[in-house]
């Protein structure tokens, strides 16, 4: 998988190149043939991310990443599926469907480019927006707490659960690769600094900030780890448990349905 | 004004079961209804409920014929179980001069009659079906083909007994034809048309009254390669079912309209992305929450306009169980060969409505072609008729690209706009190839009729049985049903000389929106429209009624 001269529509400096070199290389290193790889995306800056890999891709609805993961997921688990969109998209738009899918635990990989901002609408609050942070929709400073994706994600029972940062493209390439490699739904938040609108949580600002963490499998000391953010942010993997059961969808594309399982039905049910 | 029904040599019994949810009245109706499709009876049964799970007030009807008969007449009852006083009040002036009652007294008897001879708690209704059955003069000796187990079998002849003794044994005896029909109600024909069409997926999210379409899916999921998704939302099940089938599986959704509004981002998403798709629309009485067991017709516009933007669709809407499973089979085969939505709207009343089906059911199942592609394969190629070959992800070499956005040929995001206008007459070049593939409307009667009674959807079979009715006086009206009622082109009806006839339009709902799509598209003058939007079916006598009353005014 090498880089294509794409026309990338990303600000100069923008988080996503090095969430996109981390990706491409994880994918790379996995060796997974591209052609069973599927990248699912909403609609947002990060949700262009597949337009620039080599990979099968399905570019939908803004907030519906997820369930398409999840539809193509439960009709070919031979795949490789993963989610990648941002932060307005996965946990804004798509709010209702990140909830509902880590309850289902099928093998899949979600990544959020979550840059704290709308960037494509240009710069209003999003769901991980600071309180207070004053934004053109939210002009008196944004009246709502901010979503915390990963103490969620914890709560709802996912059983890995991971932060990365868009400048430690190796450390987040080696996350990448361990939530693909996981055999259930694995939830990476990526720190994603918007050059553009968003000012304060900056590249120096999370810098500061970003320590390495091996993971725990104890769900509420991860809850703990991923809840520091003022002084400092954990990032690598926070939480991962093998133990959860996963859902392994049966191989329905080499089997269709037959002439006696027609019979069987009239039988059963219209006779 | 009421004109009375012809009944010519035609035997027939209707019986009326009413009640509050929890009194286990459909539990008798299929207690019947089985025993009378495995004795060779025709019947129809359907009913009308109220949106709770105990209490309320809920009727079933069935009508034993001994010809085929596929609607509700309308007219006198000949037998009614009320299990409460409301029900005795509300049908009891609906019953004839010498109908069956069995109300709360006579249920009182047959529980005391009852004690002490069996345990089971259903003994009560399982004896009312074996009074059922001995009003129509069924033999005691036909049990043994029902298959039932000995002591509902015993409890049966006890319902026998009890009848000679109320004096109603084989008062309207009903001829039955020793062959055994296979029984569906309109969701069960749907979702068996879908699986022999191939679908392998359905997500969904429970709605009346769709929720059936989804229970035959989860049930034939445990034994068939087809997966059943419970989703979060209607919004989830549209995507996922969009995911599916870019992964290489037929795959449909279904719901009622309001999970449907949901739905129709999803259905532009299907639009843009050319992937096939097959949703099923279960109407009920709206806006909004409406009534949410009852039967309307109300979510034609709806269908037609869903969805922004500009792209092609199909909406079939099936007249019969036959139709139901034709139709839900081949827009599998239509949604790949379009790779467009394929929509099917149907309606509580044909879901509810249980019928026998004279029609050998095609066992075979058709398949999607999936052939691999080389490196080269570029999702959106332009070819002659927009119509570019579909592969799926990991079974060649190619990759897939589909995008939400406007794209290139490759599937990547393009602002180029004079692609874009290539990509717009791409997609809309569907339009041209849906002509041959469309299903024609069924005319009924004499072509030469002044009058033609047009109608779309689950009325097809009162209406015919009226037309027949009417006809039997005087034959001056014809009945033209279409069962796909988008999009409409002049060659569909070229045939009946539509132009120089005076035409009614029957549908259920309040603003015609049929009658509306047919001036509109087909140019049609329609003289009148025939509504209802009381949340009720029409029946037999009702639409004798109202359409003798329209041709006499209008003559």
């Amino acid at each position: 998988m090498s880089a294509q001269p794409y026309d990338i529509a990303w600000c100069p400096g923008c988080g996503n190149f090095g969430i996109r070199i981390a990706l491409e290389e994880a994918l790379h290193e996995l060796a997974i043939p591209a052609q069973q790889i599927v990248l699912t995306s909403g609609i947002g800056q990060g949700a262009k991310m597949p337009q620039y890999l080599e990979t099968n891709y399905f570019n939908g609805l803004h907030g519906r990443s997820v369930p398409l993961a999840v539809g193509i997921k439960l009709a070919r688990p031979d795949l490789t599926v993963i989610a990648v969109s941002g932060d307005g998209c996965i946990y804004g738009e798509g709010g209702n469907h990140f909830l509902h899918t880590i309850r289902k635990n099928l093998d899949i990989t979600i990544l959020i480019t979550n840059n704290q901002v709308y960037g494509l609408t240009k710069g209003q609050s999003s769901p991980t927006t600071d309180l207070s942070v004053k934004n053109p929709l939210t002009p008196d400073g944004n009246p709502n707490a901010p979503l915390h994706p990963l103490s969620l994600a914890l709560v709802m029972g996912a059983p890995f659960v991971a932060r990365g940062f868009a400048r430690e493209k190796d450390h987040l390439k080696e996350v990448i690769m361990e939530a693909i490699r996981f055999r259930g739904t694995a939830v990476v938040d990526i720190l994603q600094p918007c050059v553009t609108f968003n000012k304060i949580n900056t590249y120096q600002w999370y810098g500061d900030r970003v320590y390495q963490v091996k993971p725990t499998t104890d769900p509420l000391e991860a809850i703990r780890i991923a809840e520091f953010w003022e002084d400092r942010i954990a990032i690598g993997v926070l939480f991962r448990d093998e133990t959860r059961p996963t859902r392994t969808p049966r191989n329905l594309f080499t089997r269709r349905t037959t002439q006696k399982d027609i019979e069987t039905l009239l039988k059963r049910y219209h006779d | 004004m009421t004109y009375p029904i012809l009944k010519g040599e035609t035997m027939e019994f209707n019986l009326k079961i009413a009640g509050e949810a929890g009194h286990g009245l459909l539990t008798i109706e299929l207690g019947i209804t089985e025993i009378l499709a495995r004795t060779g009876y025709h019947f129809f049964a359907t009913k009308n409920y109220m949106s709770r799970i105990r209490g309320g007030h809920n009727f079933h009807m069935i009508r034993i014929a001994d010809e085929a008969v596929h609607a509700l007449r309308g007219d006198l009852w000949d037998m009614l179980l009320a299990f409460d006083e409301e029900s005795e009040r509300r049908h009891r002036d609906t019953l004839n001069p010498d109908g069956i009652l069995v109300g709360r007294q006579d249920m009182q008897e047959l529980k005391q009659t009852l004690q002490g001879k069996v345990s089971e708690p259903m003994a009560v209704n399982t004896a009312l079906i074996g009074m059922v059955l001995a009003a129509i003069g069924f033999e005691p000796e036909f049990l043994g083909q029902a298959g039932l187990q000995k002591n509902r079998q015993a409890m049966i002849e006890e319902g026998f007994r009890l009848a000679e003794k109320k004096g109603f044994l084989k008062k309207h005896p009903i001829e039955h034809v020793s062959k055994r029909f296979l029984h569906f109600d309109g969701n069960q024909a749907l979702a068996l048309g879908a699986i022999l069409g191939g679908c392998q997926f359905m997500a969904a999210y429970p709605m009346t009254p769709a929720t059936s379409i989804m229970n035959y899916f989860a049930n034939a999921a445990q034994d068939l390669p087809i997966h059943f998704e419970q989703a979060e939302d209607e919004i989830a099940a549209v995507n996922m079912a969009l995911g599916a089938s870019y992964a290489g599986l037929r795959a449909m959704t279904a719901s009622s309209g309001g999970g449907f509004d949901l739905m129709t981002e999803g259905l532009s998403l299907a639009g843009m992305t050319e992937t096939p798709l097959v949703i099923m629309v279960s109407q009920r009485p709206g806006p909004s929450t409406g009534l949410p067991t009852r039967t309307e017709q109300g979510d034609l516009n709806m269908l037609i306009h869903a969805g922004h933007g500009e792209f092609p669709r199909m909406i079939f809407a099936p007249g019969t169980i036959t139709e139901a499973i034709e139709i839900a089979r081949n827009a599998f085969e239509l949604a790949d060969e379009l790779q467009c939505p394929i929509l099917i709207l149907t309606d509580q009343y044909l879901a509810d409505s249980v019928q026998q089906l004279e029609w050998q059911v095609p066992v075979s199942v058709n398949q999607r072609v999936c052939q691999p592609r080389e490196e080269s394969y570029r999702r959106y190629a332009m070819t002659g008729n927009g119509i570019s070959p579909l592969t799926y992800p990991g079974i060649g070499r190619a990759l897939i690209r589909v995008d939400s956005d406007e794209h290139d040929e490759d599937g990547r995001i393009t602002e180029d706009l004079d692609l874009r206008n290539r990509m717009v007459e791409k997609r809309m070049g569907r339009w041209k190839i849906m002509p041959p593939l469309s299903k024609k409307p069924t005319f009924q009667g004499d072509p030469g009729a002044e009058w033609v009674v047009l109608s779309w959807g689950s009325n097809r079979q009162i209406v015919e049985e009226a037309i027949r009715e009417i006809n039997k006086e005087r034959p001056f009206v014809a009945a033209l049903h279409f069962s796909q009622v988008f999009p409409l082109f002049p060659e569909m009806v070229s045939e009946w000389g539509l132009a120089g006839k005076k035409l009614v339009c029957l549908e259920n709902n309040a603003d015609g929106q049929f009658a509306g799509l047919l001036r509109r598209d087909l140019g049609l003058n329609i003289t009148c429209t025939l509504l209802k939007y009381n949340g009720e079916c029409f029946t037999v006598q009702e639409v004798c009624d109202r359409i003798l009353d329209i041709t006499e005014e209008k003559s």
